[in-house]
């Protein structure tokens, strides 16, 4: 069975790990002079220092002008970033939809499952090896971008939870790709033909993940608040590396008077129509800004929790795949 | 006697529609049998019942006195080559081989390597590129190396010419002959098998028809032609087959259960080609005028 699952798939393999390697090539140079880049500006240092909450303003002033820097430079490669998320479903789309969908599509399937091995253990022989072969695909994934998508990540405010960026990296891309490559199996022992199961896989690995990242990771954890005052003159004081799910202005009662913003006020300052500051807004005094937010330092918890689900819907998706492959002659 | 393949009472279903419905017969040891019936009557369903891709949906199918579905010990027994001789293309022969090595315990590579060196398969070109013919070859090459105790095969020369179907069916002949391998092939031309084979079952309309002993078949069907027929009882005469009319005359081909001895009715001995097609045409095309909209 190893023999053959090798067989079959190695010039597959061959060609999976030419493109990784292609796209490593391209990467790995951008990374390093991102890399050179943001330890030039010195910004290393000033994601240290910005970590704590009374930071010089000075330090913050410079350390801000740095960011900005970093960020015209190379903020384009964020596009870049959302490219490369579509990796594991292009893993699941050419490894994991062929596997069953393949066979039978070629019809044989009806050789293979009539030899002395039963089928069942050709498929558990044959998803295992494979599932095997994604993992290491995928871990190399995750580590690769979780390095080169470091200096981006530092740079933007929102950090490693923020959108785009916890999806690239750490442990999640596992989940994911296992999830897609078992999406792919199970749409192929449904609808037995390579292009309908990779649509399926497509529009299904799509939904599922859109699903999990708006409806369910924000509740991973209860949210916690933070309000900010609206007077003040300094720079605007953020918390760098918070996922800020919502925010808005509200008035001592807890009435949100102006939703997904953020004011500021100098003290006793004047709009141009002579009235108080965000009169206009309804503002009565004691306002307060407010949010709603996932502290940074819950990221591996988050990514545990995500992968936890990915791989436990993959694993539920490979033994319906199973119980299935029983049953198509 | 022995019977290597037992169905009693079988039925498959896909959907609402029976592809086998209470198909009861049974293969007796050492026979060529030869599975016959026209395109959709359940032949592909019953040899893929009987090598356990699929589950009976009614009644029972017995190989070797063991249920195949799900039975991987029982597949040692078996070797089956599907209906086109599906093979991983972009394999060569040799590496199938050894493919079939590694998937089988039971497992005789020098038999399918010499096998296909008569032949003049080259062992080093991807099967995908061979001919229809060499492919079939190949595919009953590595059925063979398992060293089968039955061997299935489903529609083996429906797309070969008519030069590699003789030469198929040949080799075919040759290497169970020794053994004592019993084979069950299908096919939906009579005339392909009609020269191997020694045992018959009718399939149609995902019914059995017939089944029986070439020898029996032929002997136990009579051909009688004689004044208008009415119906009524013929001796010797079991079941009549079919009839066709004339003003004056009758033409039946009738199941005999001894000897004809009216002297109103000419017997003749018929072909077994013409005992099938008797059966066949006794299917009832069902009609569908009502699916196309035009009038009955």
């Amino acid at each position: 069975m190893i023999w053959l699952t090798w067989r079959q798939h190695r010039k597959q393999a061959f060609f999976t790990l030419l493109g990784f390697a292609a796209l490593a090539a391209l990467m790995v140079p951008i990374g390093l002079s991102m890399r050179h880049s943001f330890a030039d500006l010195g910004l290393a240092d000033c994601a240290r220092q910005l970590a704590d909450t009374n930071v010089a303003a000075a330090t913050r002033d410079t350390c801000d002008a740095g960011f900005r820097r970093f960020t015209n430079r190379y903020g384009s490669l964020n596009l870049v970033a959302v490219l490369l998320l579509t990796l594991p479903v292009l893993v699941g789309l050419f490894w994991g939809a062929p596997l069953v969908a393949r066979e039978v599509e070629h019809g044989t399937h009806r050789f293979v499952w009539t030899q002395g091995v039963g089928r069942t253990r050709w498929a558990l022989v044959k998803f295992g090896l494979v599932g095997s072969a994604v993992v290491v695909l995928a871990v190399g994934y995750g580590l690769g971008m979780s390095w080169w998508v470091e200096p981006l990540t530092q740079a933007a405010h929102e950090g490693r939870l923020g959108m785009v960026v916890f999806d690239l990296q750490g442990v999640v891309p596992i989940g994911y790709t296992l999830f897609a490559v078992a999406l792919g199996v199970f749409a192929g022992t449904v609808w037995k033909r390579m292009l309908p199961a990779m649509g399926i896989t497509l529009a299904g690995f799509i939904g599922v993940r859109a699903a999990v990242e708006v409806l369910a990771r924000p509740h991973y954890q209860p949210a916690r608040t933070q309000t900010f005052p609206i007077e003040g003159d300094g720079p605007l004081e953020v918390s760098r590396g918070d996922w800020i799910l919502t925010q808005g202005v509200r008035n001592p009662d807890g009435t949100m008077i102006a939703e997904d913003t953020r004011i500021q006020c100098p003290p006793g300052g004047k709009g141009p129509d002579g009235r108080a500051c965000g009169a206009e807004l309804g503002i009565e005094p004691g306002a307060y800004n407010w949010q709603l937010y996932q502290p940074a330092d819950r990221f591996w918890l988050f990514q545990g929790i995500e992968t936890g689900i990915f791989v436990a819907l993959a694993l539920l998706l490979l033994y319906l795949a199973v119980r299935r492959v029983r049953r198509i002659a | 006697m022995d019977m290597v393949l037992e169905a009693d009472r079988l039925g498959k279903r896909y959907g609402s529609t029976w592809a086998l419905r209470d198909c009861s017969l049974h293969v007796p040891a050492g026979r060529i049998a030869a599975l016959v019936g026209p395109n959709g009557a359940g032949k592909s369903t019953l040899l893929h019942l009987a090598v356990g891709l699929l589950k009976p949906d009614a009644g029972a199918i017995r190989v070797f006195g063991r249920s195949p579905y799900g039975d991987t010990e029982g597949l040692a027994d078996i070797g089956f080559v599907a209906q086109d001789t599906p093979l991983y293309r972009d394999f060569t022969a040799a590496e199938l081989v050894i493919a079939g090595g590694k998937l089988n315990r039971r497992w005789d590579g020098a038999l399918a390597r010499t096998r296909l060196a008569q032949l003049g398969i080259p062992p080093d070109r991807p099967v995908g590129k061979l001919s229809g013919g060499q492919r079939a070859q190949v595919a009953l090459a590595l059925a063979l190396a398992k060293q089968p105790r039955l061997l299935l095969l489903d529609e083996p020369v429906a797309s070969l010419d008519p030069l590699a179907r003789r030469e198929f069916l040949q080799s075919l002949m040759g290497s169970v002959a020794d053994s004592g391998t019993t084979v069950l092939l299908s096919s939906h031309l009579l005339a392909d098998l009609e020269r191997v084979c020694d045992y018959l079952i009718v399939l149609n309309a995902a019914q059995v028809q017939l089944a029986g002993t070439v020898d029996d078949l032929v002997a136990g069907h009579r051909q009688l032609v004689g004044p208008r027929h009415d119906g009524g009882a013929i001796g010797g005469v079991a079941a009549v087959v079919r009839a066709s009319h004339t003003d004056r005359q009758s033409t039946l081909l009738v199941q005999t259960d001894g000897p004809i001895t009216d002297p109103a009715w000419a017997v003749r001995e018929i072909g077994l080609e013409d005992v099938v097609l008797a059966y066949l045409a006794d299917g009832v095309t069902q009609t569908s005028h009502s699916e196309w909209g035009v009038p009955a």
